[in-house]
């Protein structure tokens, strides 16, 4: 059985002349999470769309569990978009019903999995009721039963955090986590990258419809320069003290004179503490900062592509 | 398959559990008994109008009028009795019941003795303050009518009366004046009152007869003109229940995009298998509909035959008329295409919009395009030979209704292999056409500004 569950080989897909997604390659491995990230506008519904085969590339090819994202791959697949609703009118448990047939479960197995797992979400008990009646955040977990009900081999969330309340987005990390321990392989897009660093094992970080970064969440940091932030009181000049160090600037923060280290390549924050220490240095502020994914994200894309465009698909 | 299959059997579910469906299904029967119940509601529970005549001449136009009156009810008789020996041919069971029913005396206008003849006195039982006293108990009255002739040839009728609607009493009384002033004319003038009877009879026999046919099989039945009624019927049932259906097609697209269901589903499904699906999921919930209302129409039928059967009545022409299957076949058959047409292009602009509101600005062209099959059929009632006519079946979006007003009529085979070719092609274009459209106004890749924007651009162009 291949390891490769997804592949996008160099797909691009242009609307109106103007182009959503330009010659974006990358695969998703079996059991992993893979976060898909970049600012709204950067073409990750566009990409997400094509590797269901909703949307068919201008050029370039999908590979869904090894061959065209067709109909018997799709019952394979959970998928939550970022648009999200369901039949207002509809009982609970008949919308999940619904859903899970149409991916092939038959009807005992899919009010069964249904019930199920309505009790393990905390909604037994409006299973018969109309989802019109339920709270927005009830009508999202319900969504994702559906979305999650057929056993999906592999799931693919689309912005699946956006509008839920911290609880809720704490509440579906611990969803997204249990279906990664039970082998389930998932692909979720996001423009919030702390719940990518979170809980993907790798990211691919896209911009403008370009792919920036394609790699785990230790590389992506990794690209960013480690910096250790310093104020003295004692009249040293740090750039001599940490020649060899990395490189070394003084800028001024407000009423604070401080200086600024970005670190060399195999120097960590305590050779710098050490030298300061050795050279006699007064701190009276030692701060090594620990860099995030959004820092990585700028680093590769630039302040500009980083910036969000106006949704265009 | 089982896409399309689950995809219909949850848009039929969602209708059948609607209040609108019953009250659609049970809506038709009711107004349709309602409708043949009515006048016959209205009739018996009309009150009895209790009025006064008063003959100032003595007695003489007093009983003019009712001679009158009797001889126009005898007539009026006649000519019912002689319409139905020619729709039903003489049949002894049937001239009785009609000798039953048109024989009844009109009890709805009973004259009174109010005990005076001073219209003063009778003023406050016409203005309501006082009432008669009748076999019914206290009643209002209802008019107070003198008669008289002030100068000879000179009748007059004064009305009184608060009741402005109510006119067949005067009318009555009116044309019986009119009928005995012009037949006292003649015979004043010297005209023989035999001569005058036998004129009125006078009446040319109309045989209306088919050059197809010999001499001894021309003659055209009443029951021959059925079937053209039968067209004209079938195509306005047809329309109805076409426009019906596809507005329910058009509200269910909007709803679910409102609901932004339609991504969850392009991922469990392809963009065909949801349009099928929505097609045939509605196509059931008429056809429930349809099998519903012909199911009592046929037990009506049925019972009507048989009812017909026993006063031998040939009941088998008529019922062969109704249902002749070389109309209902192809009926079925311009349904089904009618419906695939229209429903999915209102599928396809449901698509493209967010609110009922969005859709109204695209579904004006669509309503006047589905108006004219309705003015054309009109047209075709009293000239179904018309060119207009003839043309506009051509028309492929308006051939299921004008061609089962013109199946009827011998027409060639050129013509009814030829729109039934164009139909189908152009149904299989539209179809293909709102797939394209749905699939892009499903992802919002496309609304109702570019449409309009389709047609600017057309403009422009040929500016």
């Amino acid at each position: 059985m291949s390891d490769t569950i997804l592949a996008l080989n160099g797909v691009s897909k242009t609307f109106s002349g103007k182009p959503a997604v330009r010659d974006v390659s990358f695969t998703v491995e079996r059991g992993q999470i893979t976060g898909f990230l970049g600012p709204n506008g950067a073409g990750k519904t566009t990409s997400l769309r094509m590797a269901l085969g909703i949307l068919t590339p201008d050029r370039g090819e999908v590979s869904l569990f090894g061959g065209p994202p067709r109909p018997g791959a799709l019952d394979r697949v959970g998928f939550l978009p970022e648009e999200r609703g369901i039949y207002r009118k509809m009982k609970v448990i008949d919308v999940i019903v619904f859903f899970a047939r149409l991916k092939g479960v038959s009807p005992a197995e899919a009010r069964k999995r249904g019930l199920a797992m309505l009790e393990e979400f905390g909604l037994s008990e409006v299973a018969e009721s109309k989802v019109k009646t339920l709270s927005k955040g009830m009508a999202q977990k319900v969504q994702i039963i559906s979305t999650l009900v057929h056993e999906p081999e592999f799931i693919i969330l689309d912005e699946p955090f956006s509008g839920l309340d911290p609880v809720n987005q704490y509440a579906l990390e611990q969803v997204v986590r249990k279906q990664a321990q039970a082998g389930r392989t998932v692909l979720f897009s996001t423009h919030v990258m702390e719940h990518a660093e979170r809980l993907c094992d790798k990211i691919v970080l896209i911009a403008k419809g370009r792919k920036a970064f394609d790699g785990t969440v230790a590389q992506a940091l990794g690209q960013v320069p480690r910096r250790v932030t310093l104020e003295i009181v004692s009249g040293h000049d740090l750039a001599q003290v940490l020649a060899g160090k990395g490189e070394v600037h003084r800028e001024q923060q407000g009423e604070h004179d401080v200086w600024i280290v970005d670190l060399a390549s195999g120097v960590d924050a305590q050779d710098v503490l050490k030298a300061c220490v050795d050279a006699d240095v007064k701190l009276t502020r030692f701060e090594p900062m620990r860099a995030h994914l959004h820092d990585a994200f700028v680093h590769l894309v630039g302040q500009d592509a980083a910036a969000p465009e106006a949704e265009t698909v | 398959m089982r896409n399309i299959y689950l995809i219909a059997r949850r848009e039929f579910l969602s209708y059948v559990a609607t209040w609108g469906f019953w009250l659609s299904l049970l809506s038709v029967p009711f107004f349709m008994a309602l409708g043949f119940g009515m006048p016959i509601l209205i009739e018996s529970s009309q009150p009895t109008r209790y009025y006064v005549l008063v003959d100032e001449t003595g007695g003489r136009l007093e009983q003019a009028v009712y001679e009158q009156i009797d001889r126009s009810r005898e007539e009026e008789a006649e000519r019912v009795r002689e319409a139905a020996s020619e729709m039903l041919g003489n049949n002894p069971q049937v001239e009785a019941a009609l000798d039953n029913s048109l024989q009844l005396e009109d009890d709805s206008y009973v004259r009174v003795d109010a005990g005076t003849t001073d219209l003063n006195e009778l003023r406050p039982y016409l203005t309501g303050a006082a009432e008669l006293d009748t076999d019914e108990g206290p009643q209002p009255l209802f008019a107070a009518i003198y008669l008289s002739e002030p100068v000879p040839g000179r009748i007059e009728m004064a009305y009184w009366s608060t009741n402005l609607t109510d006119s067949r009493l005067r009318g009555d009384i009116r044309t019986a004046l009119r009928d005995y002033m012009q037949l006292r004319y003649l015979v004043e003038n010297g005209v023989d009152p035999v001569l005058i009877d036998d004129a009125e009879d006078l009446d040319p026999v109309v045989r209306e007869l088919n050059p197809e046919r010999t001499a001894d099989a021309a003659e055209i039945t009443e029951g021959e003109r059925l079937p053209i009624f039968v067209g004209v019927g079938t195509a306005f049932g047809l329309w109805i229940v076409i426009f019906s259906v596809v507005n329910m097609l058009l509200t269910a697209m909007i709803e679910e995009k409102g609901n932004k269901v339609l991504e969850m589903m392009l991922a469990s499904a392809r963009h065909h298998e949801i349009l099928i699906g929505k097609l045939l999921g509605v196509a059931a919930v008429s056809a429930t509909l349809l099998l519903f209302w012909g199911g009592l129409a046929s037990i009506g039928g049925l019972g009507a035959q048989q009812i017909m059967a026993a006063a031998d009545i040939p009941a088998a022409d008529i019922m062969a008329a109704l249902f002749d299957p070389a109309l209902i076949g192809p009926a079925i058959g311009y349904f089904i295409v009618g419906y695939l047409m229209y429903g999915a292009v209102f599928l396809a602009i449901g698509s493209l919009c967010e609110t009922i509101q969005d859709a109204q600005t695209l579904m004006s062209p669509m309503m006047l395009v589905m108006m004219m099959p309705l003015f054309l059929v009109m047209m075709a009632i009293d000239a179904p030979d018309s060119p207009i006519v003839a043309v506009a079946s051509w028309v492929p979006l308006w051939t299921p209704f004008i061609m089962l007003v013109r199946l009827p009529q011998d027409i060639g085979m050129v013509d009814v292999i030829g729109t039934t070719l164009a139909m189908i092609a152009t149904a299989a274009a539209v179809i293909w056409g709102a797939g394209v459209l749905f699939r892009m106004g499903a992802l919002n890749q496309a609304n109702q500004d570019t449409v309009r924007g389709w047609f600017k651009l057309g403009g422009k162009k040929k500016a």
